[in-house]
C-alpha cells in the first residue's frame, strides 16, 4: 500500500500533493505568492480529503528538497520532517529540478523536446540548473528523464554554452523550463540566435512551467515503490548554495564592519 | 494527559536557540532541551540569520524527541503545543512555527502561537509556583527594555518601552567603546563591582514627567565623549569608574520607572525578566527601592531567564485556559509587538 502526501514550496506557488496506491494524483495549491509557511497545513489537509485518505492512511511524507527560495525549501521540508515523525513514516526528499523536469515531459513529445533543460533563477546571471535527455523510446525508460548535466549552481552563461557546445549539435529540441526562464529569457533566445541553433530553443508554456506538488509526488510514488525513503532526520534540504556568510568565510572577505554588525 | 496532568509541549526557535520543553499544568518543567548555536556564530560575531535558520530544521525534530524522552512521555500524552510566533528573525521563527503547526495536525491537538515576550514574563510560573497576577513586569534583554502590566493570566499591557536602544544593546555598545568586549553586560556588571559609581556623571534620560519609556542611545555617545576628553588631557582612564557609572545611570531609570509603575497601577509585586533581569546591580537597587514602598520584587532563575521552550509552553497553557486557539493559518510574525 502506497499512499503519499507530497509538498512543493520551494517556488513562488506551495502545492501540496496526494498520490494514492493506484497512481491517481489530488492536488491543492496555494492562491497567494511565498504564503507556504501559513498555508502549508490547509492545502496539505485539502489534498488529503479530495483524495478521501485519512491522515493515518499515509504511508510516506514526501518533500521538494530544493534547490529554490531557501525559505520555502525550509517551509516545506520541517513539515515533511515533523509529519513523518509525528506519524510514524519514512520521508522523501525529491529535487525540485528533477521534478521540474518530469512535469515538463508529461506535454511535451519527441518533435519538441530532446532535452530538458530546468532553470531556477539565483539572481545575478546565477542559476540553480540541470539537463535531462527526454526518453520517449519504448521500453523500461519510457516516460522517463535521464540526467546529462548535473544539478548544480550555474552561471547562466555557462550553462547555455554547455548547451550549445555539448548538447545541441545532437540536432534534438532543448526544452526550457523553471523560473529561470522569466529572468534569463532574452539571454538564452540570444544564445541560441548567436550559435545559429535557435530552431532548436523551446520555453515551457507557464502553466507547467513552474514547481507543482503533483510531480514531486509521482517521482516520490517510484521512489517509495523502489524503497528510496529516509528517516525524518536525515531528509535535508538541497540549497545549492553556502550561506553568503559560510562563502565569505572561506575566501576569507569577511569584512569587520559586517561581522560586527552580524547582518548577514 | 499523564498521570492527570495537562501537558504543553513548548518550541522556542526565535533567534540562536532550538529550545523544546514539555510542561505539567503550566507551571513544572518535566523536559527542557536547548540546543544552542553561539558557538556557530561567534566566528561572524553575531548571528547570521541564514546560518540560524538551516540549524534549527537540522535540529528541531531531534530536540522534540529529545524533550520528550526526557519528560517520559510520549506524543500521545501531549495535550498542547505552543510556539513563539514573534519577535524574532523570520527564518528562524518559520522552523519552529512549521513543525508545531504539524504536530498540530497529527496529534489533532490545539494549537497556541505565544508572543516570545509573553514567554520570558511567563518564565517566572515556572520558577515561582504560587505567584499568581496580577503584578508588574520589567522586561529587561538585549532586544527589549519594557515595563507591563500584568492584571491576569494570558493579557500583558506594555506601558512603557525603549524609544531607541535596548538596555541590554546599551551594555553591549559601551562594553566595546571602553574595551571590555563581548558579551558586554556581564562584563560591564563585573567591572563595575570594582568602580566608582559616582566617578562620571552620566547623564539620566527620564524623558517627559510620567513616561515610562526609556531612551539609552545617548550614553554611548556620552561615554565616548568622556573618553576624548580623558585622553586628549592626557588623563588615565579608570574602565571599573567608567563601567560602574554607565551601569548606575542606565540601572537607576529602570528601578524608579519600574518602582513607580507597580505603585501607580497598585500593584503589589514586580516580575523580572529577559538577560539584564541579572545585572547585580539593578536586582540591589529596585529591591531596595521596592521594599521601601512594600513592593515584592521577583525574577526567575538565570537558566529561565533566556530563552527556552519551557516558558512558551508556560505561557501557551495559560492562553489556551483563556481560551485561546491558533488556526493552522498562524504565520511567523517578526516585528510582533508587545
Ligand atoms: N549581568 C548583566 N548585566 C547587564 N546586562 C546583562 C547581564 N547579563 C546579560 N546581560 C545582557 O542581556 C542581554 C541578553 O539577554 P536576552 O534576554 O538573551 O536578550 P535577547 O533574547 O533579547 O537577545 C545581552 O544584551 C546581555 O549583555
Ligand atoms: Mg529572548
Amino acid at each position: 500500500m502506497i499512499n503519499i502526501l507530497a509538498l512543493e514550496t520551494t517556488g513562488k506557488y506551495g502545492s501540496a500533493a496526494v498520490i494514492t496506491e493506484d497512481g491517481r494524483v489530488f492536488c491543492a495549491s496555494s492562491e497567494t505568492e511565498m504564503n507556504h509557511l501559513r498555508d502549508i497545513i490547509t492545502i496539505s489537509d485539502e489534498a488529503l480529503k479530495e483524495a478521501r485518505i485519512d491522515k493515518r492512511e499515509l504511508t510516506h511524507i514526501a518533500a521538494s528538497r530544493g534547490p529554490g527560495s531557501f525559505t520555502g525549501i525550509r517551509i516545506g521540508v520541517t513539515t515533511a520532517r515533523t509529519l513523518g515523525q509525528m506519524l510514524g513514516i519514512p520521508c522523501i526528499g525529491v529535487s525540485s529540478l528533477e521534478s521540474l523536469a518530469n512535469q515538463a515531459l508529461e506535454r511535451a513529445s519527441r518533435e519538441s523536446a530532446l532535452y530538458i533543460a530546468p532553470v531556477i533563477n539565483a539572481r545575478r546571471h546565477q542559476t540553480y540548473a540541470g539537463v535531462w535527455k527526454a526518453c520517449f523510446t519504448y521500453g523500461p525508460d519510457e516516460g522517463t528523464v535521464i540526467p546529462v548535466f548535473g544539478e548544480k549552481q550555474y552561471m547562466i552563461e555557462d550553462l547555455l554554452e554547455l548547451i550549445i557546445s555539448d548538447a545541441a549539435p545532437c540536432g534534438g529540441k532543448v526544452l526550457f523550463t523553471g523560473d529561470g526562464i522569466d529572468a534569463y529569457q532574452d539571454i538564452i533566445t540570444e544564445a541560441f540566435v548567436s550559435g545559429g541553433v535557435s530552431d532548436q530553443l523551446v520555453f515551457a508554456d507557464e502553466e507547467i512551467r513552474y514547481q507543482n506538488a503533483v510531480s514531486a509526488a509521482r517521482i516520490a510514488f517510484r521512489n517509495a515503490a523502489a524503497g528510496q525513503t529516509v528517516s525524518y532526520n536525515d531528509l535535508l534540504p538541497e540549497y545549492m548554495r553556502l550561506s553568503e556568510a559560510e562563502q565569505r568565510l572561506r575566501e576569507g572577505t569577511l569584512s569587520d564592519k559586517i561581522r560586527k554588525a552580524g547582518q548577514i | 494527559m499523564k498521570d492527570g496532568k495537562f501537558l504543553t509541549l513548548g518550541i522556542e526557535t526565535s533567534c540562536d536557540e532550538t529550545a523544546v520543553s514539555v510542561v505539567a499544568d503550566g507551571r513544572g518543567i518535566l523536559s527542557n532541551i536547548i540546543s544552542t548555536q553561539i558557538g556557530i556564530h561567534t566566528q561572524f560575531g553575531g548571528v547570521v540569520p541564514e546560518i540560524a535558520s538551516r540549524r534549527h530544521l537540522e535540529k528541531i525534530n531531534d530536540c522534540v524527541d529529545r524533550a520528550l524522552e526526557e519528560a517520559g512521555v510520549c506524543t500521545d500524552d501531549i495535550d498542547l503545543v505552543g510556539v513563539t510566533y514573534g519577535p524574532g528573525l523570520v527564518g528562524a521563527l518559520l522552523i519552529g512555527v512549521a513543525a508545531a503547526k504539524s504536530i498540530a495536525y497529527a496529534c489533532d491537538i490545539p494549537l497556541i502561537g505565544v508572543n516570545h515576550m509573553h514567554g520570558h514574563i511567563a518564565a517566572n510560573y515556572l520558577e515561582h509556583h504560587d505567584l499568581e497576577p496580577p503584578f508588574m513586569s520589567l522586561v529587561v534583554s538585549g532586544g527589549h527594555t519594557n515595563i507591563v502590566n500584568v492584571p491576569e493570566y494570558n493579557r500583558c499591557e506594555k506601558i512603557g518601552g525603549t524609544r531607541d536602544d535596548a538596555a541590554g544593546e546599551a551594555f553591549d555598545k559601551v562594553a566595546r567603546v571602553i574595551g571590555l568586549g563581548y558579551p558586554g553586560g556581564p562584563k560591564v556588571d563585573k567591572a563595575a563591582r570594582e568602580g566608582n559609581r559616582d566617578a562620571i556623571a552620566f547623564k539620566r534620560v527620564w524623558l517627559e514627567p510620567g513616561s515610562y519609556d526609556f531612551s539609552f542611545s545617548g550614553l554611548k555617545t556620552q561615554a565616548l565623549n568622556y573618553l576624548n576628553t580623558e585622553r586628549q588631557a592626557g588623563r588615565e582612564i579608570n574602565v571599573n569608574d567608567v563601567a560602574a557609572s554607565f551601569q548606575e545611570a542606565v540601572v537607576e531609570v529602570i528601578a524608579e520607572k519600574a518602582v513607580c509603575a507597580a505603585e501607580e497601577f497598585g500593584q503589589k509585586r514586580i516580575v523580572m525578566a529577559g538577560g539584564v533581569a541579572s545585572n547585580s546591580r539593578l536586582r540591589e537597587l529596585i529591591s531596595e527601592k521596592a521594599s521601601a514602598r512594600g513592593i515584592e520584587v521577583l525574577r526567575p532563575s538565570p537558566v529561565l531567564c533566556t530563552d527556552n521552550g519551557a516558558m512558551i509552553a508556560s505561557a501557551a497553557y495559560y492562553a489556551y485556559q483563556a481560551g485561546e486557539r491558533s488556526g493552522y493559518d498562524l504565520d511567523a510574525v517578526p516585528a510582533l509587538e508587545f
